[in-house]
């Protein structure tokens, strides 16, 4: 993206947030109770959105409405929230999600400011919903940078530096190439890749880029951290939507693990409203499988109580409700027992690069 | 005990009419060994005791001469001593009444009366004088002046604890500034620690004697409570004891003094509510009792082989071929008609008939031969048992008794008819009992049957409701005084019987509205409720409880409520534990009602009075010092009753506040935030100010709920400012009866009618219903179905 669209984009999402301001300010001019509409963020409120193939919110809105204490405290911080978002963009300048947390202690009025890290998380969830603008257009980062890639792909990224041209391979060290906080900031310039490979944890990563895995294979290993950042996930679905390379998920065998798949492929439930934006539909998923527990004899620990309930939600969970997840879920319930990434060396330290993998991309169509 | 004093009317002709009803009972010496029992165990409470009884005593006096009591109380320290002053402005005392009335211990008619009063028994302030006399040696000065005399007697009184009789020392005439009254003076061992106790029961009968002055004197403080209305309480009748109120002792007494010959008459003349018919209800139960009652049993059936018209016409001799035959023919007919006889109902019969031949024609049936028909038919009616009995324990058995067993039941009960000694079957309902008992065992044993408790009991219940209470004449007042036995079966008889509860116009209860008036006198509070309950009855003794309660305003924050008890009008202050109108408030559910109630039981907490104030002609105590009422269902549960009736006005006050107390904090918060909002915005958008007004109107109004009177018709209208449809329950309790009303449901629960509607109200829109009620009528509305913020109720 050039320097020029960027600018345009944080006039935009500025003047979306003074926009929602008028809002406010019309209504109370109208002698009417000010209020916010946004989609219900629960399990029960997404669906699918057979166009775009993502999973959206549904049409259930909760109001936040001036009527209450607790609506008008939030429709007060909001309102200190755009004002603070305004004249950050106009300074381009930006800040974490934690920053905004402890800066809510200078607001002036009391009644303005969190009282928890969640409550600001989640009013910047909500402005971003009704303002149509990305947190990352408001210059709100996470606390935590984006995870890693490791593959054959030439990107330039537009820093603060300059533009800097960078191979993923050869000119990064072991830890591989840091994803921005935008990675909307990155142009794909070349590659040489067949397929992505997104694995859920960093010794799993160490080990295929040790074992030479993404050379091998003409692999990009993409890190996700356990639940991936909006960064990776954007990352992940421009490396299928531009680059037309398939995308696959490694992660354990576990219910959270489950999850994480179901962020990248499907969307998060937090984020829906930006589905369309962070997900990658076609995200196959490898393994842990259930039954790879029972065909590979993988050492196992059992399932606690918390794995049964998560499993039985994901059973109720819209985005899981697919012939394939349905069994091996059921499967899991039945074995009672979850296996981990790293339980594969219990058949070698090379097993996973030399066997498992190649047996199941193999099996998937993908290699 | 209390009244002592002539009516200012009539003069001394009350007051000695009065000393005739009296009746004196002699346990000075009693006394001396048993002070805690009527309140004298310690300095402290003696004192306390001592005022108590005289001022119960004034109250009462000045009462029933239709005075307005103006009651002066003063406490001196003197020296080692205490003396205690009290003044009323009552009608006075005849001098004759003077050391009777002072001196004498259980000495005064309340003692046999049953009427609502202070005293209840004599036993009060004589115990006061004697205490006085043992204490400090000092005799009690009585000032006496009775209206239209020029000048007061004055009286030493002193008690000779051997012979219970009073002496008077010294007599003289003095002046003294009340117009009429009696001041009473006496001297004794004591102290002011239980200072607190004192002014609580001064206090508390200020509070229940809102038509009293009373003024407390003592030597660091000082009262005075004015009255409150000028309304006196209503003159209570005296009523005759009720059969189910009296004791075995106290009926034996009654008997013991009546003038009446006939139990009927005794009944009649010394009971209430007992007439004639009531009277032959108890004498046939009494009859049950004392002689038992005859079996029946069916008259032989032709397949029998007893034949009663043979068996008489054998039994009859030399009376003529067909006198003998009608005569034969007519009792046995007459025993068919029947059905089923008794020994007694055979007699009668063989009577009727032989009257009747004799007549016809003119052959004499002497007492011989009456005798022996009787028997004879008897014999022949009796020939047969097992059949009657087998039918009735069939009855009395379930199905599913082996009928082997039910008539192996039968012979063996109806054998023990034909071996016992009981002439003419006259059984009472233990032999009954007896019988059905042994002939169940024995069929348990030889049989392997059973035969239980239940079962075992109505076999017995068929038996003697088949049997017949006797013709006998009951035994007369004599014979029944002089055995305590049949005393007893008579005492039996009066409690078992059915009688309608005693007259209620006996008691004097305070009055809702004098409740509420003696409260708020006494107490400032921000709200009170009261309530009186219709009269209840318990063992013969009508009684009224009312409840009291005030909250809020100066009584105390952080303790716990305090607890007011009465007794005909008298504050009890000791025995709190004891007593069982502490333990129904201790087990109130009062966070139902909106209080702290730390454990969810107990005394609750908050600034709150509660009062139960308990009228009956006999309030039943824990003991003689009458400190405590003791633990009687009924009262209990109206007591219980009387506190949930204001507990329930307290509740919806409670409410309502809480609701506007929440209401106001919700305003006052969003009075900050909006227009802190308003400025940021106009700050973000650089638009001119805001006028956020009318959006702070509508946020506070969310739903309202409205009521508007035009004469008889009142509009409940609802009116939903909030943006989801509002689905309400109200319920408007109306004073009045509403008649129908459309769209809505009304249900009476005593007096009070419960409008009930469920209205359904969208988002910015209204609804209302409309009713016509009296003028009068008062309103109370409740809304569920909706937060507290949300909700204006304006009705």
């Amino acid at each position: 993206m050039s320097t020029d669209s960027d600018t345009q984009s944080e006039s935009d999402a500025r003047e979306q947030l003074i926009d929602l301001a008028a809002e406010f300010y019309d209504q109370f001019a109208d002698g009417e109770v000010p209020t916010m509409s946004i989609p219900t963020r629960t399990k029960s409120n997404i669906e699918y959105d057979e166009d775009m193939d993502v999973w959206v919110y549904g049409d259930r809105k909760s109001t936040r409405s001036a009527k209450t204490v607790s609506g008008a405290q939030k429709l007060l911080k909001a309102t200190y929230v755009i004002e603070f978002l305004a004249q950050q963009l106009e300074e381009d300048r930006s800040s974490t999600l934690r920053e905004l947390y402890y800066l809510s202690e200078s607001f002036d009025h009391e009644e303005a400011q969190f009282n928890s890290q969640d409550e600001s998380n989640q009013l910047i969830e909500d402005l971003e919903i009704v303002s149509d603008v990305r947190r990352e257009e408001f210059h709100m980062r996470p606390e935590e940078s984006g995870a890693t890639v490791m593959g054959p792909l030439l990107i330039r990224e537009q820093t603060r530096r300059g533009e800097r041209e960078i191979h993923c391979q050869e000119d990064v060290g072991e830890g591989g190439y840091q994803i921005p906080n935008n990675p909307d900031t990155i142009e794909f310039l070349d590659n040489d890749a067949d397929f992505a490979l997104c694995v859920e944890t960093g010794g799993m990563r160490d080990r295929l880029v040790e074992n030479g895995f993404d050379e091998e294979h003409n692999c990009i290993v993409v890190h996700l951290k356990g639940q991936p950042a909006r960064a990776t996930r954007r990352l992940t679905k421009r490396l299928h939507d531009e680059l037309g390379l398939p995308v696959t998920v490694f992660t354990d065998g576990d219910p959270w693990s489950y999850r994480i798949y179901g962020s990248v492929a499907y969307g998060s439930i937090k984020s829906a409203h930006l589905s369309e934006y962070l997900a990658t539909p076609d995200a196959q998923f490898i393994g842990i499988q259930p039954a790879d527990i029972v065909e590979y004899d993988l050492p196992t620990d059992p399932l606690s109580d918390s794995d049964v309930n998560a499993l039985e939600s994901e059973l109720e969970d819209p985005r899981f409700q697919t012939d394939y997840w349905e069994e091996q879920i059921e499967l899991q319930l039945d074995i009672e027992k979850k296996a981990e990434q790293q339980s594969l060396a219990a058949r070698g330290l090379d097993f996973v690069t030399d066997t498992y993998l190649p047996e199941r991309l193999d099996a998937m169509g993908v290699i | 005990m209390t009244s002592y004093q002539s009516t200012l009317a009539e003069g001394e002709g009350i007051a000695e009419e009065l000393a005739e009803a009296q009746r004196s009972i002699s346990i000075a010496e009693f006394f001396e060994k048993n002070r805690q029992m009527l309140g004298f165990d310690s300095g402290a409470r003696a004192l306390v005791t001592a005022v108590k009884e005289a001022v119960d005593n004034a109250l009462d006096a000045t009462e029933e001469s239709g005075i307005l009591p103006d009651i002066y109380v003063e406490i001196q320290e003197n020296d080692d001593y205490y003396r205690l002053i009290v003044e009323d402005n009552g009608p006075g005392i005849t001098k004759e009444q003077i050391p009777k009335i002072f001196g004498k211990l259980l000495y005064g008619s309340r003692f046999h009366a049953r009427e609502q009063n202070r005293g209840q028994q004599g036993i009060g302030i004589s115990a006061a004088v004697l205490y006085s006399q043992l204490t400090s040696g000092k005799p009690a000065k009585i000032t006496s002046r009775t209206k239209g005399s020029a000048d007061a007697k004055y009286f030493e009184l002193t008690i000779d604890t051997d012979s219970n009789e009073p002496e008077i020392e010294g007599e003289d005439t003095t002046s003294w500034d009340r117009p009429h009254g009696t001041r009473i003076e006496l001297e004794m061992e004591a102290n002011m620690r239980a200072r607190n106790q004192l002014h609580d029961y001064i206090k508390h009968t200020a509070v229940v004697n809102p038509h009293a002055r009373l003024e407390l004197r003592e030597p660091q403080e000082q009262f005075k409570f004015e009255r409150a209305t000028d309304q006196l309480p209503e003159e209570t009748e005296e009523i005759r004891p009720h059969p189910h109120g009296v004791e075995l002792g106290t009926l034996q007494k009654m008997l013991d003094a009546t003038d009446s010959y006939s139990v009927s008459g005794f009944l009649q003349e010394e009971f209430t509510r007992v007439g004639g018919k009531t009277s032959d209800k108890v004498i046939d139960s009494f009859r049950d009792r004392h002689f038992g009652r005859e079996m029946a049993w069916s008259a032989p059936a032709t397949h029998e082989e007893a034949d009663v018209e043979a068996a008489v016409s054998e039994a009859v001799a030399n009376k003529g071929a067909q006198a003998t035959a009608e005569f034969a023919e007519s009792v046995a007919a007459e025993i068919d008609d029947a059905g089923s006889v008794t020994h007694s109902r055979v007699q009668g019969i063989v009577e009727t008939v032989a009257e009747g031949i004799e007549d016809e024609y003119g052959t004499t049936f002497g007492s011989t031969v009456r005798e022996k028909a009787v028997a004879a038919a008897w014999d022949a009616v009796t020939d047969e048992r097992t059949g009657d009995i087998y039918a009735l324990v069939d009855e009395a058995t379930t199905d599913r008794k082996d009928d082997a067993h039910v008539q192996g039941l039968a012979e063996r009960i109806a054998a023990k008819f034909e071996d016992e000694d009981t002439p003419h079957d006259r059984l009472t309902r233990d032999q009954v009992g007896d019988y059905v008992d042994r002939a169940a065992d024995a069929t348990e044993e030889y049989d392997e049957a059973t035969f239980g408790e239940t079962a075992r009991e109505k076999v017995v219940d068929a038996i003697w409701g088949r049997m017949a209470t006797v013709p006998d004449e009951p035994p007369n007042i004599t014979a029944i005084d002089d055995d305590r036995d049949t005393a007893s079966e008579l005492h039996e008889a009066m409690r078992e019987t059915d009688i309608i509860a005693p007259p209620t116009d006996c008691l004097s209860p305070i009055s809702d509205e004098l409740v509420l008036e003696g409260l708020k006198k006494e107490f400032d509070a921000d709200f009170y409720a009261a309530s009186t309950r219709d009269a209840a009855v318990h063992g013969g003794d009508p009684f009224i409880v009312e409840a009291g309660i005030a909250y809020g305003g100066d009584l105390e924050e952080s303790s716990s409520a305090d607890v007011m008890r009465f007794a005909n009008r008298v504050p009890l202050v000791y025995q709190r534990g004891a007593c069982s109108i502490t333990d129904v408030v201790k087990t109130i559910n009062w966070r139902n009602y909106k209080l702290d109630q730390p454990g969810g039981s107990g005394i609750p907490n908050g600034p709150a009075v509660i009062m139960v104030h308990v009228a009956s002609t006999n309030v039943p105590f824990t003991s003689e010092s009458k400190d405590a009422v003791a633990n009687v269902p009924e009262i209990e549960d109206e007591v219980e009753r009387a506190i949930r009736e204001a507990a329930r006005d307290l509740k919806s006050y409670l409410k309502k506040r809480r609701s506007m107390e929440k209401r106001r904090r919700k305003q006052d918060k969003l009075a900050t935030i909006l227009p802190e909002m308003a400025e940021k915005l106009e700050e973000v958008t650089g638009n001119g100010e805001l006028n956020i007004d009318d959006s702070l109107a509508r946020i506070m109004n969310n739903v309202l709920v409205d009521r508007e009177r035009d004469g008889e018709t009142v509009r409940l209208i609802v009116e939903n400012n909030d943006d989801t449809t509002a689905t309400l329950e109200i319920t408007d309790i109306v004073s009045e009866d509403p008649g129908e009303v459309e769209g809505a449901n009304v249900v009476e629960m005593d007096g009070e009618y419960f409008v009930k509607w469920t209205a359904e109200v969208a988002a910015g829109t209204e609804a209302s219903i409309e009713y016509s009620v009296d003028g009068d009528a008062t309103f109370d509305v409740q809304v569920e179905g909706i937060e507290d913020e949300k909700l204006t109720i304006n009705a």
